[in-house]
């Protein structure tokens, strides 16, 4: 059987009409006047290629790279299949190669995601520990600065006993000095009670721990205030703030690496990044319970009045609930449950004396009032105790300094 | 059918790709994505090519692209080599100051404004040596550097003359891209000047220029005050301005179009002639269509997602006060998560999928369909050139994101 063709020899850009026919185990191309023999393709070197489905484009393996024989119309395709089995043979293991590399692929980039999520934040702690702690320190003020920018706009921003002698801050830097004591933490704290709406705590990388006025209203006793304190103590004392930097922005490369987008301007970075992150963040909220928890038992005061505080805030409402995988808290029934395991003191006592405690709370109330905090929380911002760089998204400015270090 | 006349030589180009079989590839390669998280891309810009070239017919004969997913993927690989020390100094810019971030990221964006010069050098390297015609392949040689800097130098210079450096830079940089190009063993050649650049240019420029300032004559002496304190300027100034806003969006299509025509019409490859004419109403009308079906498109998802949301959760439709709340819409944690995420994703998808549809497929038509050849016959005694260096990929192109085909 013979099938007419338009060949080119891919070594000049001439189209030649030929006829071809297998003769032995070579194809034969002749040209289609002269039948002058034009080459003998190996038959079973031929490969189909991608083109229009009105055509059959082959190549051979044996041949230069753009030496192309092209059948048309559906006929002489299908006559040019059943010539060469070859064609169906690397047709489909084409097909077969392609689909590996696609599932490997795959694999092996499910494998980075994999070792990602359970290995950056073992990675982040290990490296946490070689960064130095001046730099830390350094970063520590930074953050300050841009958190008051940031919050001296809107928000209003105003420490709210600046004075380090007066009665509540030497209680509270007594019990921070205390409670980091034995934990290994190269950083003085450093406790600030902000004036500010927002009902939140939190600590900063190199040791510096914010409390908010608009918290405080709703502290109704020492140990829930020492609870929070030893809460976000406990970041300082890990590192928390820190080791989540790392780990975020390590996120925000595998998230890119996936998208493909490393200049990093996808919105969709950020959703994935806090949802791989929001795992970690947990762990972290835990790790600050476990911390607090232990200097409720050596300070011999209630640890619970921690999560006595967490639930007036904030709650299980819906919405957490809705959140809750996104929440860089976890939940509070959650935490609550696990400081209530806890084994009381047997001979607890108030973190603070009466005195002591009269004076933290009316810390904020010299000068202008501000908002409630019940304001605050009718909107359903959800509130927990956070390092800095884990703040939720809402509430927190300078997130995107931190969070996603590529603009 | 294009007909190559056998007496002049003549040959037009046709285009036999229809808008539904793109969409047909992409559809189902954006779902490919989803479980492949995302690797498949690679696979998607290669069937997506394979469309484009394979249905552009020349003189009867089609093109035809060899490159494949895999050199796609290895050569992101590359590229990542490349962002991961940039990856860093970003983490430790973050953590500085906000006048060393402002000035840190104004520095890293120069640089990447010089290497996107560079990748999309490359990625027409990379595209070229991937394209056959008549079985012989094309090439671009020349520097990627070289172009990178020219590039950029001609980018200080249009800041530097506010702008009115813009036609020699266009000749320039069009000059160098197919000097340096070639089909097998024969070099094209190009002989655009800035000179037919300059009248549409400058054109437009001036007019615009006049028109601002004239808003700011009208203005009269106290309005630079009147602006100052954001007061609205009179009626007559908004009008002159809203005019010299029509002038420019007009004359940037009129000048594109231009452009495009002039400088493909400068094109030759040994006694072969490219010509081609480009209407400046067909680049605008793409834009227009491309908005009017962004908003129909995603208004039709939109309420598609409200109707959803409605049958599935009916319950807390008459209150208006929970209507709006998003946990009745939402519900549980993973549910309002996988939301969120295909929420994004389609909307991603979608503005992709319509711009691959119009101004893709759109640009590709009409300059496949603008094209004339002259003297096609003469490229027959061209001859393959020698097998041409490996190259890996496209991959900072593919990581900056400029390869536009």
């Amino acid at each position: 059987m013979e099938l007419s063709a338009r060949y080119q020899d891919g070594l000049v850009a001439e189209v030649h009409e030929v006829a071809c026919r297998i003769e032995g185990d070579a194809l034969v191309i002749r040209d289609a006047e002269s039948l002058f023999v034009r080459d003998r393709w190996p038959a079973d070197q031929v490969y189909p290629l991608h083109g229009r489905p009105i055509q059959l484009r082959i190549a051979n393996g044996a041949r230069p790279l753009g030496a192309r024989l092209v059948f048309s119309g559906p006929a002489d395709i299908a006559a040019a299949r059943a010539m060469l089995p070859a064609l169906k043979r690397k047709s489909a293991a084409y097909k077969a190669r392609q689909w590996k590399l696609v599932g490997l692929s795959t694999m092996a980039l499910a494998s980075v995601v994999a070792a990602y999520v359970y290995g950056v934040p073992l990675l982040a702690s290990r490296i946490v520990g070689v960064i130095p702690v001046q730099w830390e320190a350094d970063l520590g003020t930074t953050v300050a600065r841009q958190i008051e920018e940031a919050l001296v706009a809107d928000a209003g921003w105003e420490i709210c006993d600046p004075d380090p002698d007066s009665l509540a801050n030497r209680a509270i830097t007594r019990f921070s000095t205390a409670a980091l004591e034995g934990a290994g933490s190269p950083f003085v704290p450093d406790v600030q009670v902000i004036r500010t709406d927002v009902p939140n705590a939190f600590a900063l990388p190199g040791g510096r721990a914010y409390y908010f006025s608009a918290l405080l209203e709703q502290t109704e006793s020492p140990d829930e205030f020492a609870g929070v304190l030893a809460h976000e103590l406990g970041h300082v004392a890990h590192r928390h703030a820190m080791e989540q930097l790392i780990a975020t922005s390590a996120t925000g490369l595998l998230i890119g690496f996936i998208l493909g987008d490393m200049t990093g301007l996808s919105i969709a970075g950020g959703i994935g990044a806090s949802l791989i992150d929001s795992r970690f963040s947990r762990e972290a909220e835990r790790e600050a319970d476990r911390f607090a928890a232990d200097v409720a038992r050596r300070m011999a005061f209630q640890p619970v009045g921690l999560a006595n505080l967490l639930e007036r805030v904030s709650g299980d409402d819906d919405y957490a609930e809705a959140f809750a995988l996104l929440s860089t808290h976890p939940l509070t029934s959650e935490r609550r449950a696990a400081l209530e395991a806890l084994e009381p003191s047997p001979a607890a006592s108030p973190a603070f004396t009466d005195e002591e405690w009269q004076a933290i709370r009316t810390m904020c109330d010299a000068g202008t009032t501000t908002k409630t905090a019940t304001d605050t929380l009718a909107k359903g911002e959800t509130v927990g105790f956070s390092t800095q760089a884990e703040e939720d998204q809402e509430e927190d400015p300078e997130e995107d300094l931190l969070d996603s270090p590529v603009p | 059918m294009s007909e190559s006349g056998a007496m002049t030589g003549r040959a037009g180009a046709e285009f036999t790709g229809t808008r539904s079989q793109l969409l047909g590839i992409l559809l189902t390669g954006y779902l490919l994505l989803v479980p492949t998280l995302g690797i498949y891309r690679f696979w998607v810009v290669t069937w997506k090519r394979r469309f484009y070239w394979h249905n552009t017919i020349i003189g009867g004969e089609p093109l035809e692209y060899t490159g494949t997913a895999l050199q796609l993927l290895i050569g992101f690989l590359f590229a990542l080599g490349f962002f991961l020390p940039l990856y860093i100094l970003f983490f430790y810019l973050s953590t500085q100051a906000p006048q060393v971030i402002v000035l840190g990221y104004a520095g890293v964006g120069v640089v990447l404004w010089f290497l996107a010069g560079y990748a999309i050098y490359r990625a027409r390297d990379f595209r070229l040596s991937r394209t056959l015609w008549r079985g012989i392949r094309f090439d671009q040689r020349g520097s990627a550097w070289v172009y990178a800097l020219r590039r950029f130098g001609w980018t200080l210079a249009m800041i530097v003359t506010l702008g009115l450096a813009y036609p020699f830079m266009a000749a320039d940089l069009w000059r160098y891209r197919y000097a340096h190009s070639w089909y097998g063993d024969r070099r094209f050649g190009f002989s655009g000047s800035w000179r037919q650049l300059a009248l549409p240019y400058y054109g437009t420029y001036f007019l615009v220029a006049a028109l601002v300032v004239a808003g700011f004559v009208f203005l009269g002496a106290d309005g630079a005050t009147r602006l100052e304190a954001l007061e609205m300027p009179s009626p007559g100034a908004l009008g002159i301005w809203a005019l010299a806003a029509l002038v420019a969006g007009l004359g940037y299509y009129r000048y594109r179009a231009r452009e495009l025509s002039a400088m493909f019409s400068a094109v030759s490859l040994g006694e072969a002639r490219l010509a081609m004419r480009i209407r400046g109403r067909s680049l605008m009308l793409m834009t227009l269509s491309y908005g009017f079906w962004v908003v129909v498109v995603l208004g039709v998802l939109l309420i598609a997602v409200i109707a959803a949301i409605m049958v599935l959760d009916p319950g807390d439709m008459p209150d208006p006060e929970t209507a709006f709340d998003i946990r009745s819409a939402l519900g549980g944690g993973w549910l309002a998560i996988a939301g969120l995420v295909g929420g994004y994703l389609g909307v991603l998808a979608t503005l992709s999928l319509l711009g691959e549809l119009i101004f893709g497929l759109g640009f590709w038509r009409l300059v496949v369909r603008g094209a004339t050849i002259e003297n096609l016959d003469s490229l027959a005694t061209v001859r393959a050139a020698p097998e041409d260096r490996s190259l890996a990929g496209e991959g900072l192109a593919d990581a900056l994101n400029v390869g536009a085909y």
